[in-house]
This record gives structure tokens, sequence and C-alpha cells, in this order.
């Protein structure tokens, strides 16, 4: 219930703060591209991920609130509180993840290069999958026993991502080591290309333009780990997405996923709104500075 | 539960530590973010396309306005340069363009490269429509020549008497149909 409270609370709080701006999101869900979050921004995005399941799995939906806030225009910070509702189970909270993301060149190139890291603080109930690594998550067994199995990992990826021709083109390799348990260190991957429908912006304020619209698809699965590297028990997917700016600060993303193995879901859907709130950090600062 | 408040004093902290460092406190010009020749020579392929101005002025109200305000005079507080200026719209289409896509990201200017070309563009198209309203204009002389425009926030030339830019800006405007304006490069 308390999970129920503060996912309601985070959601109505753009709401109470409107204040307009940017929010041109890329439509990835799990692939990371060179684009960071505008300094002294926050961003406040309410996902979930759910499957169609295998015979003897159970429908579940996994809901996750993320806070992405420009630190500096090479800094991003991000915050993950994630939860599960497994059908005939229980919902629960699933932990949380504080990510940072670095982009160690100041200008364009061909490819952009952009250092990850994360601290991840979840149980093995967690079903987001933002992101493959290793092998197949257990989606089978109740949330009783894979909550009580604790998941402190460290995690990093290399993302290299490059825009051509009004195209991103993004892949992110994933190398995960969990403290928890031992599993060696993990792998994964995604890659990604998206493109906007539009590419000029008319004078009109409309909702349904093309240009508010992009589209794209990512590839995305775990790589094993140093225990026994490739494909062999791993999940895979290939996912096309979608996302649409309703207005000048708020998102719409989907993404139909389709599992390439039998390790993973036959299909993964995701949906994400998100809302930005302009100068976060300065009226933050100001508030603990007081007047200048 | 105590977990779960530790987790959230530590990620108040987090957060408030973040948006401490992330502020850019005191702006100065950087010599250093001059856009290569190659870049600077580009022509702006929209630049006869009169009526694309008005989606870079919607892309500006997005984008930009947050910082430079909604007339491209720059928010002082946040350090950024005022658009108005001589000596930014004396500046060529390409190296507009350039600073657009690539940013300063050590000064606090994001790339906006996540854009489409064409819409870099065409927000360029619309600086050249940001001109200072003539009392503004006078105002801004006055004050800086007596405090050597410290503090004004222009991208470059920040230190030269302003009375300089303010007369460099005065030349011949062109008026599109749709009744923006906005100066001759020469």
């Amino acid at each position: 219930m308390k999970l129920l409270q503060w996912t309601a609370i985070l959601s109505l709080s753009p709401l109470l703060t409107a204040l307009p701006c940017s929010a041109q999101e890329s439509p990835y869900f799990v692939t990371y591209d060179h684009h960071m979050e505008e300094p002294g921004n926050l961003e406040i995005e309410i996902s979930s991920t759910t499957d169609v399941p295998r015979s003897g799995q159970r429908y579940y939906f996994a809901p996750w609130v993320e806070l992405e806030y420009g630190v500096t225009a090479r800094w991003t910070t991000e915050l993950y509180l994630e939860g599960q509702s497994t059908w005939n189970d229980s919902t629960i909270f699933t932990g949380w993840r504080l990510e940072n993301r670095f982009r160690p060149l100041k200008r364009e190139h061909w490819i952009n290069p952009v250092l990850y890291l994360e601290y991840e603080n979840l149980n093995e109930a967690d079903r987001i999958q933002k992101e493959l690594e290793g092998l197949a998550p257990d989606v089978s067994s109740p949330n009783s026993v894979l909550r009580a199995i604790q998941d402190r990992e460290l995690e990093t990826k290399l993302i290299l991502s490059s825009d051509v021709h009004d195209w991103n083109m993004a892949g992110n390799f994933i190398v995960t080591k969990n403290f928890s348990q031992s599993e060696g260190v993990e792998f994964g991957y995604s890659f990604g290309a998206s493109r906007p429908l539009a590419t000029t912006a008319s004078g009109s304020n409309c909702h349904f333009c093309r240009e508010n619209f992009s589209a794209g698809i990512e590839v995305y699965g775990g790589l094993g780990s140093t225990l026994g590297f490739g494909f062999g028990g791993t999940a895979q997917y290939a996912a096309p997405v979608f996302a649409w700016l309703i207005s000048d600060n708020s998102t719409l993303r989907f993404s139909p996923g389709v599992g390439l193995n039998n390790e993973s879901s036959p299909v993964l859907f995701r949906f994400g709104y998100s809302y930005e709130i302009q100068g976060f950090g300065s009226k933050l600062s100001r508030i603990f500075r007081g007047k200048q | 539960m105590k977990p779960l408040i530790t987790f959230g004093i530590v990620s108040s902290a987090l957060i408030l530590l973040a948006a401490a460092l992330g502020q850019n406190v005191s702006y100065r010009p950087d010599p250093d973010w001059r856009a290569p020749d190659e870049a600077a020579a580009r022509p702006n392929p929209l630049a006869h396309k009169s009526q694309a101005v008005a989606g870079g002025k919607k892309l500006f109200l997005r984008n930009c306005a947050e910082c430079h305000n909604k007339d491209g005079s720059g928010i002082v507080r946040k350090h950024a340069a005022d658009l108005q200026l001589a000596v930014v719209q004396t500046q060529s289409d390409g190296t507009l363009f350039w600073k657009i896509t690539n940013g300063n990201p050590d000064r606090g200017m994001p790339s906006f490269s996540k854009l489409p070309e064409l819409e870099r563009w065409q927000v360029v198209l619309y600086l050249r429509t940001l001109k200072p309203p003539e009392s503004h204009a006078e105002k801004n002389s006055e004050s800086c020549l007596m405090d050597d425009c410290k503090g004004r926030g222009a991208s470059e030339g920040e230190n030269q008497p302003l009375h300089f830019i303010v007369k460099s800006t005065k030349k011949p405007w062109i008026t599109s149909e749709d009744g923006l304006s906005w100066p001759t490069r020469k």
C-alpha cells in the first residue's frame, strides 16, 4: 500500500508544478544514447513492464518511477524506485538503483561515448528488465521466495551513440558484478536506432503533427557471464519503440517487445510517461542559498 | 522501515548535492568556444524559407527560452548569453548552428544535437529575428558604460563597451512577408 501511495504522489506531483520546457525524449526503453538531461532539469518518469507469460507462468506488472536530473551538461544522475505485482501472488517493492552517466568528450563526434555507473539494491523479484545481463530472469518462482534473495550489484556500461542524418544509432555494452551472489561478472548488450517522423517544426502548436512522433527499434539481451559466455540461457528481445511528445514537457512512450528465444517472454509490453520540470536545480539551490 | 528512511535521507542528500554542484555560478565568455572554419562557413539551407521562422520560434521557446529568455535577452542568473547582442548576431549562421549542435558543456550550455538538423537550422533562422527594443538598448548602453559590461552575460566580447555593440546593431533590417525581421549580415 505504501508503494502505491508513493507512486500516486509522484504521479501527481508534476501537475502541481506545471512549467513548460523541453521533453524531446528518445523513444528507447533499454538503450541509452549520448543525449543527456539538460542541466538543472528534473524529469519524472512513470513506466512499466508487463508480459504475456508462457504456460506455467503468471502475468506480472512491474512499474517503476524514475527521477532523472541533469547535474551538468555532461553528467546526468537517475534514481529508480521499482515494484512488481504478480497475478494471484503479491505486490511488492523490489528495490532501488542509482545511476550516473558521464559524457567525457565536450563536442559532438561521429561516435559519442558515454560512461555509465550504477549501483543496484534489488531483489530477485525485480522484473522491470530495464536491462538484461547474464542469464534470463526467473519469472516462475513465487514472490515470497524471490524477494528474499538480495542483489547488490555494480553495473557499468559503455554507451556509444551517433546521430547520422537525423537517425540516432546507439549501442550499449553492459558489465555487471553482483556482490550478493557468486554469479561471476555478467554481460549484456542493447542496440537501438530511431528517427523522428518529421525533421522540421511547423509553426502551429499541434499535438498530432508528425514532428511530435519518433519511432525506432531496439534489440537487447544477455550475454552470459564469466562462468559461461554466450547466448545460452539468456533472454533476447527485439522491440519497436514509439514516442509521442504530448506537450512541451511530457512524453508518452510505448514498446511491444518480442522474445527471440525460449528463455524470453513471448511478448513484453512497456509503457512510459515522462514529465520534465525546468530549472528544478536552480529553484532548489535558491531555497538553500537565500536571496542573492 | 528503517532502511527505507535511511535510503530516503541518503538519496535526498545526493540530489541536493547534485543540485548545488550543478549551478554555473559565474559565467564568463569562453574564448575556446569557436566553430571550425568549415562549420562556420555552412549556409543555412532554410535561409530563403521565411515560413520556417515560425517553427524556429516554437523550438526556441521550447528548448532555449528557459535560459535565454523568451525574447533572447538571456537570464542573468543563469549566466546565459544575450542573443540580441551584435556579438551574437554578427556570427555566421554556420557558427550559430555549430554552437547549438555542440553546446558548451563546461559552461552549462547543453548540446542540442538531439534535434533534427533542419530544426536546428530553424532555430538559427529565428535567432536572426531577435533584436533589442530601442529603450532596452539605450538603457543597457548607459549601465554598461558605467560598470564595464560585467555580468551582462554576452557569449563573447563581454567586456567590450556596449555602445559599440549597440551601434553595430543599427543596420538595415530585413522584414519577411509575415512581419518577422532580422538584421542584414553586413
